[in-house]
C-alpha cells in the first residue's frame, strides 16, 4: 500500500496557509503503519513542528505542535477543525506528548483531548468541543491518522537553489546567439487582451538585467489598455551596457470593441510597423501611411510571439475575444511563427503562495488554468508557460525571476526555431530588401 | 536542529528526475535522529520505497530499495528491485548501478547482498563508515573498501511505480538513451541507394503528426523545439506541406532522414488533405511550403510542380492514430484511411502505423528496451489497427509525444528515438527489396542528385 497522504491539494494548502507557509513531510499513517503509540511517538520526537492530521468523515481534524519535542517537555498543542474552507482553531496544554495519546490503562481518563489509535476515536471536552464549534459528542470516530513534520515552504537551501538557477538561466540568456547569426537581436512580439500583462512582462524582464526594480513602461488597469503605439524595446545589460540578444514589441491589446486590428498583426509580423506607431483601432496600417516600412529586412520582422494571458480571466473570454484570438493565433503561424502562451497573475490566485512559485508547475489550480488554455484556444500544453511579473513589489525577487527567465529562455530556441526553418531565399533577406524585384546583374561578380 | 536535508535544491531535483519526477520526504537524519540502526529503523520501517543517501565529502551515494525497509534480522522473502547510484557534489549527472540485490538489516548494519550471497554495499551506522564491494565500485567508477561517511538520510519516494520492471528501466534509460542516438547519427540507407531517408506522415486532424516531428527534433536538439505548429483548431493547423529536416544540436549537421508533414485528414469529403494529393506527394513532385487546396489536388501546371525524382520520393509512409481514438473511429474515417492506403499500396514504399498518446507510455518497452512487451502489442487498439491498415504488429508503433509537458524525459526520448529507428529499418528493408533495375534507377537519380 503506497504511504500517501489523504488530504487533497487544496486541504493540505490550505492547513498549510493556515500556519504559515509550510511544507508538509508524511511521517506516519495508521492505516499502513498500525502501531503503538508510543512508537508513534518516537517516530515524530525530534522532528521539529508536526501536525498530526485526523481524517473523520468530512471533517478533519488537526493537532499542531510548534516546537521539537521529546518524551520529557511539555508542549502547547494548537487543535484546528476544516471543514469546506473554514478553519477554527483551539489551544490546550502545555503537557507532555504522550498524554495526547491512549493507551490500554488510561481509556478512561478525563483529558480535554485524547486520540486512541486502537479505537479510531478522538475524545474531547466539552469546553474544546464549544470552542471548535464542533457537534456536541465527545467522542469523535476517524477512519485515517496521518502525522506530518511541518517545514518552512522556503528555506535558505531552497533559495540557495534558487539563485544559482537564476544565474545560469541568466548567463545563458546573455550569452545566447540566435541561429547562424542571422540577425543580431530577435524581436519578440507580445499579443494579448487588454490589461493581461504585456507590459508588465516587459517590465519585469528588463528589471532582472538591470538588477532592480523598473517600471519603464507605464502599465494601466483602466479599461482601454495604455499601450496604444507599438514599442520595440531592447534591454541592455547592466554591465556592459550592450543591447542583450533580443527586444521585446509591446503591441495594443486586444479587446472585444476596438484594440488591436486583427489586420495589423500581420503587418507586425512581416516588419512593416515602424516603431511608435500610433495604432488605429478603427483601420489597419497600410502602404501610405508616412512612416510604413516598405522593405523591411529579417531583422525588422517578428522572430517569436507570446500570447499573454491572465490567469484569472481565462475561463471569463468572451466569445469574440476568444474568436480574436484564435484568429490572431493562425495568422502567427501563417508566418511561420509558432506562438507560445505566456499566463500571468498565477501568484494572485487563491492559496497561491509566493514558496509555491517555484514548483508551480506542480499547483493544481496552475495544472487546471493551462488546461483551460488548452481546452478554450487550442494551444498546445507544452507551450504554456506561467510568468510572475513586478507589479508591487520594490526589491527584485529571485523566484519570479526564474520563472520569467525560463519562459524567455523558450522564447528564445522559439526564435531560433523559425530562424531554422526559414525558406532559402528569405535568409537572404538579411541584404536584399524585402519585396523589391531583384536584377541578377546587381548579384554577378564576373565582368 | 531543523530536519532539513543536505542535499542541495539542484541535486534534489536531478534525484527527483531519476526517479521518474517523484517527490521525496525526508523521515531520518543521523545527526538529529540518532546514529543506531534502531533509531534509523523507528523511523523508516513501514514507509514505502525509500532512497538511503551517504554523504562524503565530495560525493553521495545513495541505495534506492522498492517496497517496505526490511525488518530486522528477518532473511529476505524474495530479491527486491534496489539499485545504487553515486553523484559528485555540485553536479547533476548520477552513475546509477542496477544490480539484483536483497537488502538485509542486522542490529549493526543494512547490507545489500547480491543473489550469490554476496555483500555488494553495506552501511554501519553507529560507526559510521560503508564498505563498497569491487562490483559495485568497478560501475559507479569509484575505489572499493571500506570508507567514513559524515552522514546518513533516509527518504521516502512518493509517487514511483511499485514494479521492478520500471526501476530497471529508468536506471537503465540514460544509457539506452545515448546508445539509439549514436545508432541514429551513424544511420546510413541501405547500400547508400539514396542519400536521404523521406517520411511521409498521414493521419487524422489532431493525431499528434506535426507533435511527433516537434518531439524527434527535440530529442536531437536538447530541448524543446516547435518549429511544426501544433495544438487544436476545428480544421487542421497544419495547411501547408513541409519537408522537416532533423538537425543534430543547434547549428549541428543534417541526419539523413526527413520528415514530412501533411494537412489532417478529414472524414467529411472536401475537408483536409485532399487523397488525389497522395500519390503527387509520394511521387516527390509537392514542393515544400506547398498551400493544400482540400477541394482540389495539386496538377502539373502548379508553378512550383517538381517533376518526378526518386531522391525526393517518399520511402515510408507512417499512418499515425491517436492510441484513445482507435476504437471510435468514425466508418467514413476508416473508409478514408483504407482509400489512402490504397494510394500508398499503389506505390510500393515501406508503411508502418504510428500509434500516439499513449499514456502508459513508460511501461511500452520491456525492461532491455529491445522489444515491445507482449501485453502492450495484444491490445485490441493495435488489433484493429492491424484490421483497418493490413499492417504487420512489427510495424506498428507506439509513442508518446512532447505535447503536455516540456520537460525532457529519457524513457519518452527512448521511445521516439526507437520508434524512429524502426521506421529506417522498415526503409531499409524496402531499399533492399527493390527490384533491380528500380536500384539501377534509384542510384542513377541519387547520383544525379549529389552532380547538383
Amino acid at each position: 500500500m503506497a504511504v500517501t497522504t489523504r488530504l487533497t491539494w487544496m486541504q493540505e494548502k490550505k492547513l498549510q496557509n493556515y500556519l504559515g507557509e509550510k511544507q508538509f513531510s508524511l511521517l506516519y499513517k495508521a492505516s499502513v503503519r498500525a502501531i503503538s503509540a508510543k512508537d508513534l511517538l518516537q517516530t515524530c520526537y525530534n522532528q521539529g513542528p508536526t501536525i498530526t492530521v485526523i481524517y473523520s468523515f468530512d471533517r478533519i481534524l488537526g493537532a499542531y505542535i510548534q516546537e521539537n519535542y521529546h518524551e520529557n517537555k511539555p508542549v502547547r498543542i494548537t487543535l484546528l477543525v476544516l471543514e469546506g474552507t473554514e478553519i477554527s482553531r483551539c489551544e490546550i496544554g502545555p503537557r507532555l506528548p504522550h498524554c495526547f495519546y491512549c493507551s490500554w490503562y488510561d481509556r478512561n481518563k478525563i483529558s480535554n483531548f485524547l486520540i486512541d489509535l486502537s479505537e479510531k476515536t478522538v475524545k474531547m471536552s466539552l469546553g474544546t468541543i464549544k470552542e471548535l464549534k464542533l457537534p456536541e459528542n465527545q467522542k469523535i470516530s476517524f477512519q485515517e491518522c496521518e502525522v506530518f513534520r511541518c517545514e518552512d515552504l522556503l528555506d535558505t537551501r531552497k533559495m540557495k537553489g534558487v539563485t544559482e538557477l537564476r544565474e545560469s538561466l541568466l548567463s545563458a540568456i546573455r550569452t545566447y546567439k540566435p541561429y547562424r547569426d542571422l540577425v543580431h537581436q530577435v524581436r519578440i512580439l507580445l499579443l494579448g487582451p487588454t490589461g493581461a500583462g504585456k507590459s508588465s512582462f516587459f517590465n519585469s524582464v528588463k528589471s532582472v538585467f538591470r538588477g532592480c526594480v523598473t517600471h519603464q513602461v507605464l502599465v494601466g488597469s483602466g479599461t482601454t489598455g495604455t499601450s496604444e503605439q507599438y514599442r520595440t524595446y531592447s534591454v541592455k545589460a547592466e554591465n556592459d551596457g550592450s543591447p542583450l540578444p533580443f527586444m521585446l514589441c509591446d503591441s495594443m491589446g486586444l479587446s472585444e470593441e476596438g484594440g488591436l486590428c486583427m489586420d495589423d498583426i500581420h503587418h507586425i509580423l512581416k516588419g512593416h510597423v515602424p516603431d511608435r506607431y500610433q495604432f488605429d483601432c478603427m483601420k489597419p496600417i497600410t502602404q501610405t501611411n508616412s512612416n510604413y516600412i516598405k522593405f523591411p529586412l529579417l531583422k525588422d520582422r517578428i522572430h517569436c510571439v507570446a500570447f499573454v494571458f491572465d490567469a484569472n480571466s481565462i475561463e471569463n473570454l468572451s466569445n469574440e475575444m476568444v474568436t480574436k484570438i484564435r484568429r490572431a493565433r493562425r495568422e502567427t503561424i501563417k508566418c511561420g511563427v509558432v506562438p507560445l502562451v505566456l499566463l500571468t497573475c498565477v501568484d494572485s490566485m487563491d492559496l497561491i503562495r509566493r514558496g509555491d512559485i517555484i514548483d508551480i508547475y506542480r499547483c493544481t489550480p496552475v495544472k487546471l488554468k493551462m488546461e483551460a488554455v488548452h481546452r478554450e484556444l487550442g494551444f498546445a500544453l507544452s507551450d504554456i508557460f506561467v510568468v510572475c511579473n513586478y507589479t508591487s513589489e520594490w526589491a527584485l525577487d529571485p523566484i519570479k525571476d526564474v520563472l520569467n527567465l525560463s519562459a524567455l529562455r523558450q522564447l528564445l530556441w522559439v526564435a531560433d526555431d523559425f530562424l531554422e526553418d526559414l525558406p532559402p531565399e528569405e535568409i537572404d533577406l538579411k541584404w536584399i530588401p524585402f519585396a523589391r524585384p531583384v536584377r541578377l546583374s546587381e548579384f554577378s561578380v564576373t565582368p | 536542529m531543523a530536519v532539513t536535508t543536505r542535499l542541495t535544491w539542484n541535486e534534489e531535483k536531478g534525484l527527483q528526475r531519476l526517479l521518474g519526477n517523484v517527490s521525496l520526504s525526508l523521515l531520518y537524519k543521523s545527526s538529529v535522529h540518532g546514529c543506531s540502526i534502531k533509531d534509523m529503523l523507528e523511523r523508516c520501517t513501514l514507509q514505502g520505497s525509500t532512497v538511503t543517501v551517504i554523504y562524503l565529502d565530495k560525493i553521495i551515494i545513495g541505495a534506492f530499495i522498492l517496497g517496505h525497509y526490511p525488518q530486522e534480522d528477518r532473511d529476505f522473502e524474495k530479491q527486491t528491485s534496489s539499485f545504487h547510484f553515486l553523484f559528485k557534489k555540485n553536479t547533476t549527472e548520477i552513475t546509477t548501478a542496477f544490480l539484483n540485490t536483497a537488502p538485509k538489516i542486522t542490529s549493526e548494519e543494512l547490507t545489500f547482498y547480491s543473489s550469490g550471497y554476496n555483500k555488494i554495499f553495506s552501511l554501519t551506522p553507529h560507526k559510521c563508515h560503508f564498505f563498497l564491494a569491487t562490483l559495485l565500485a568497478k560501475i559507479l567508477k569509484v575505489r572499493p573498501g571500506v570508507f567514513g561517511y559524515l552522514e546518513c538520510e533516509v527518504f521516502r519516494v512518493e509517487g514511483i511505480k511499485d514494479d521492478g520492471g520500471y526501476i530497471r528501466r529508468i536506471t537503465g534509460a540514460t544509457e539506452r538513451r545515448s546508445t539509439l542516438l549514436a545508432e541514429l547519427r551513424n544511420y546510413k540507407p541501405y547500400a547508400d541507394l539514396v542519400s536521404e531517408i523521406h517520411i511521409l506522415l498521414l493521419g487524422p486532424v489532431g493525431s499528434g503528426k506535426s507533435s511527433f516531428i516537434n518531439s524527434v527534433k527535440s530529442v536531437f536538439r536538447g530541448h524543446m523545439t516547435r518549429q511544426a505548429a501544433v495544438g487544436s483548431d476545428i480544421t487542421s493547423i497544419t495547411e501547408l506541406y513541409r519537408i522537416y529536416s532533423i538537425k543534430d544540436g543547434k547549428d549541428g549537421t543534417s541526419l539523413p532522414f526527413m520528415l514530412c508533414d501533411t494537412m489532417g485528414l478529414d472524414e467529411k469529403e472536401g475537408v483536409g488533405l485532399c487523397v488525389d494529393d497522395i500519390p503527387h506527394i509520394l511521387k516527390g513532385c509537392m514542393p515544400d511550403r506547398y498551400h493544400f487546396n482540400p477541394q482540389k489536388p495539386i496538377t502539373s501546371r502548379h508553378p512550383n510542380f517538381t517533376s518526378p525524382s526518386l531522391g525526393d520520393r517518399i520511402h515510408c509512409v507512417a499512418y499515425v492514430l491517436d492510441i484513445n481514438c482507435i476504437n471510435n473511429l468514425t466508418s467514413e474515417m476508416v473508409v478514408k484511411l483504407k482509400q489512402v492506403k490504397e494510394e500508398v499500396l499503389n506505390s510500393g514504399v515501406a508503411q508502418v502505423a504510428l500509434l500516439t498518446k499513449v499514456e502508459n507510455y513508460h511501461e511500452v518497452l520491456q525492461d532491455n528496451f529491445l522489444n515491445m512487451k507482449k501485453s502492450v502489442t495484444s491490445q485490441s487498439q493495435i488489433m484493429e489497427v492491424q484490421k483497418i491498415l493490413n499492417i504487420p504488429i512489427y510495424n506498428i508503433l507506439l509513442v508518446d509525444n512532447y505535447a503536455s509537458d516540456w520537460e525532457p524525459d529519457p524513457l519518452k526520448d527512448i521511445l521516439i528515438l526507437s520508434v524512429l529507428k524502426q521506421m529506417l529499418q522498415a526503409v531499409d528493408d524496402y531499399l533492399e527489396d527493390l527490384p533491380p533495375q528500380r536500384t539501377d534507377e534509384v542510384a542513377r537519380v541519387s547520383q544525379l542528385s549529389i552532380c547538383d
